[in-house]
């Protein structure tokens, strides 16, 4: 009766792909939003501004983090969690470094 | 809604294993942090109130200050001026400084007597709020990675797991959720009440716990985060460098008291000065601390909000502030840590999270105890898992529980002996902690719950007791409470001795049933029901 392919557990190496590919591409987001979000790296901002910026960024790293932990599992497998996760994160990184050279 | 089955399936065991490997931290955590939310008033009860010294007029400080710094050289590292009616009008440290547990502190209380001379008493710090913000940080478990108690770290990836239960723990309840929320069914299945209170306390109260798991995270790990968030930063600064000063300071160069004041005044209008905390006076890299107070307002610590600032050219380093220039980024980062402490919304929100804490530690306790109630097989034999569980989640939330009663009830007798009052905590503590656990795999979970809450019950109740008889009898040289928020201490503990009392009673209703398997089953229950029977007749 199913008319889809069920999710495989492949508890490690899901987990694993959370931890460390969800790292990369949550701090990936990270970046993108401290250079060109809202009050970025490359405006002139006050000492008191860049104080708290960092921590607001710090902070957004975790929940960011844990939902894409959260939501890993719905991968299908744990390869393809891990495809999924590290090709983003190379995508995000890629785009800041070519947005830190051309601005 | 629907949810395919095995996404279903898979989030159900996810909420099973993050759960039950997170949740007896958890507990301790959630329920030593409910207490704090009452610290400073649990400190004051705890204090003999001759330990605090008679207040003096708000523009007597400069004149006491300056006695202070004069006949005590040690005071200039670290002077504290309280402006808060129940607490000495200064105080420094000995041995110690304020921040962190430590056990043996010694700190000088003083005021002004009506002749402008100084009057100076050194006591012990006695830091039962800190022994209970302890366990909420780290669930009691001791040693240190770097400057950090490891039990940070621990309940730091506990906390994680948290989020993770929590998340899978709502996936799960989707299809059905509307249907059993809010519909708490003690009919039929015994099962069935524990599994509809816990979704009613994990829906109810889901943004706080998401706040909370979030926080926590950031809380034991925001070095690691700052490191890699540095390397994201590339030659970018994380934070503002100021070189550090290298003026010399002169204590005689020192503004007075009056100007600080009036400096957190006309920064932070509506909020009250609670106390100045001076540093280093003798040293270029002299600071000052204000701990300012407005309950409209979100604070970003615990119990204040916090100005920085240069006691000598009175100029505002940092502020966390609500005022017109703040950044929205400052005032975002400030709200999550006030979210974590309750901080914002006085007394009311401070309620609030006591209750929040306490149903928090129920949540954790009831998943426990459904994962028992799954994996119990039919008949007497029972997997070793499950004998081992069900006496560990006896043991421990039992334990802790003992210990802090035990600490609380013994800590004015503990006064009267020639001990370090703190490392009599802890030995209390631990030790009460420890017959609890070795109880629950001795002699069983049953027995240990209707044994253990009765003590319980009996540690409270001495609680009051205490204070009525120091007040009968003022030879034991005990004190009362003089304050209201002493008092409700007391009254708070009475009322934890009556439901200890009356669930000991429910729980030994559930042995005398006394299903095989279940780990309130008791095998000689023969000694209870005698015991029952004689009080019922």
């Amino acid at each position: 009766m199913k008319n889809y392919t069920p999710i495989q557990a492949d508890w490690l190496s899901k987990t694993l792909a959370g931890l460390i590919g969800g790292a990369l591409l949550s701090f990936s987001i990270i970046g993108l939003f401290a250079w060109f979000g809202p009050s970025g790296l490359n405006s002139s901002l006050s000492g008191t501004e860049l104080l708290w910026k960092t921590q607001f960024n710090m902070w957004l790293s975790v929940p960011i983090w844990l939902l894409i932990i959260s939501f890993t599992y719905l991968f299908r497998t744990g390869a393809q969690a891990w495809f999924c996760l590290l090709s983003a994160s190379a995508v995000g990184y890629g785009v800041l470094a070519i947005l830190r050279g051309l601005l | 809604m629907k949810v395919r089955a095995d996404i279903l399936k898979t989030y159900q065991s996810l909420h099973t294993w993050t759960g039950i490997t997170s949740s007896l931290l958890l507990f301790i955590g959630f329920f030593a942090g409910a207490l704090t939310m009452f610290a400073p008033e649990i400190d004051r009860w705890a204090t003999p109130s001759k330990h605090q010294m008679a207040n003096i007029d708000t523009e007597r400080y400069d004149a006491l200050l300056d006695t202070v710094l004069a006949s005590h050289p040690k005071a200039s590292d670290n002077v504290i001026l309280h402006f808060n009616d129940a607490l000495s009008p200064v105080s420094w440290y000995e041995q110690g400084s304020p921040r962190g547990l430590r056990l043996d502190d010694i700190r000088w209380h003083a005021t002004l007597d009506e002749n402008d001379q100084l009057v100076a008493e050194q006591v012990p710090v006695n830091r039962l709020s800190e022994l209970l913000d302890m366990l909420h940080r780290t669930a009691g478990i001791g040693g240190e990675i770097g400057h950090t108690q490891s039990g940070v770290f621990v309940l730091g990836i506990a906390a994680g797991l948290y989020f993770l239960a929590l998340v899978s723990g709502v996936i799960f309840l989707l299809p059905t959720l509307v249907k059993r929320f809010m519909a708490v069914r003690d009919q039929g299945e015994r099962k069935r009440f524990w599994l509809d209170g816990h979704n009613l306390l994990g829906i109810a109260s889901l943004p706080f716990h998401i706040v909370i798991a979030l926080t926590v995270c950031v809380f034991a790990f925001h070095d690691l985060l700052y490191g890699t968030l540095a390397q994201v930063y590339g030659d970018k600064p994380l934070f503002p460098r100021n070189p550090p000063s290298k003026i010399e300071r002169n204590i005689a160069d020192l503004p007075k008291v009056s100007e600080m004041v009036a400096l957190a005044q006309s920064h932070a209008p509506g909020y009250q000065v609670a106390q100045i905390k001076l540093s280093n006076l003798n040293k270029p890299s002299a600071f000052a601390t204000i701990d300012v107070v407005n309950e409209g307002e979100v604070a970003r610590g615990a119990l204040h909000d916090f100005m920085f600032i240069n006691p000598y050219t009175l100029e505002v380093v940092s502020s966390s502030v609500a005022h017109p220039e703040q950044t929205v980024w400052a005032r975002l980062v400030s709200s999550f840590f006030g979210l974590h402490f309750g901080s914002y919304g006085g007394d009311l929100m401070r309620w609030v999270y006591f209750m929040m804490g306490l149903a928090g530690a129920c949540l954790f306790y009831s998943g426990n105890i459904l994962w028992l109630e799954k994996r119990r097989q039919k008949g007497m034999q029972q997997r070793r898992a499950y004998r081992i569980m069900g006496a560990l989640t006896v043991g421990v939330c039992l334990g802790a529980l003992t210990g802090i009663a035990a600490t609380f009830a013994s800590s004015k007798w503990l006064t009267l002996l020639p001990v370090n009052i703190n490392q009599a905590y802890m030995f209390v503590y631990y030790a009460s902690f420890s017959c609890v656990m070795i109880s629950a795999f001795v002699y069983g979970p049953a027995k240990t719950a209707i044994n253990t809450l009765k003590v319980l019950a009996l540690l409270c109740v001495l609680i009051p007791v205490t204070s009525v008889l120091a007040g009968l009898v003022p030879a034991v040289n005990l004190w009362f409470p003089n304050s209201l928020g002493t008092l409700m201490v007391e009254v708070i503990a009475l009322a934890f001795a009556v439901v200890f009392w009356w669930l000991s009673g429910h729980v030994k209703r559930r042995a005398m049933a006394n299903e095989p398997g279940s780990i309130w089953h008791l095998e000689t229950p023969d000694t209870i029901t005698s015991n029952l029977s004689v009080k019922h007749s």
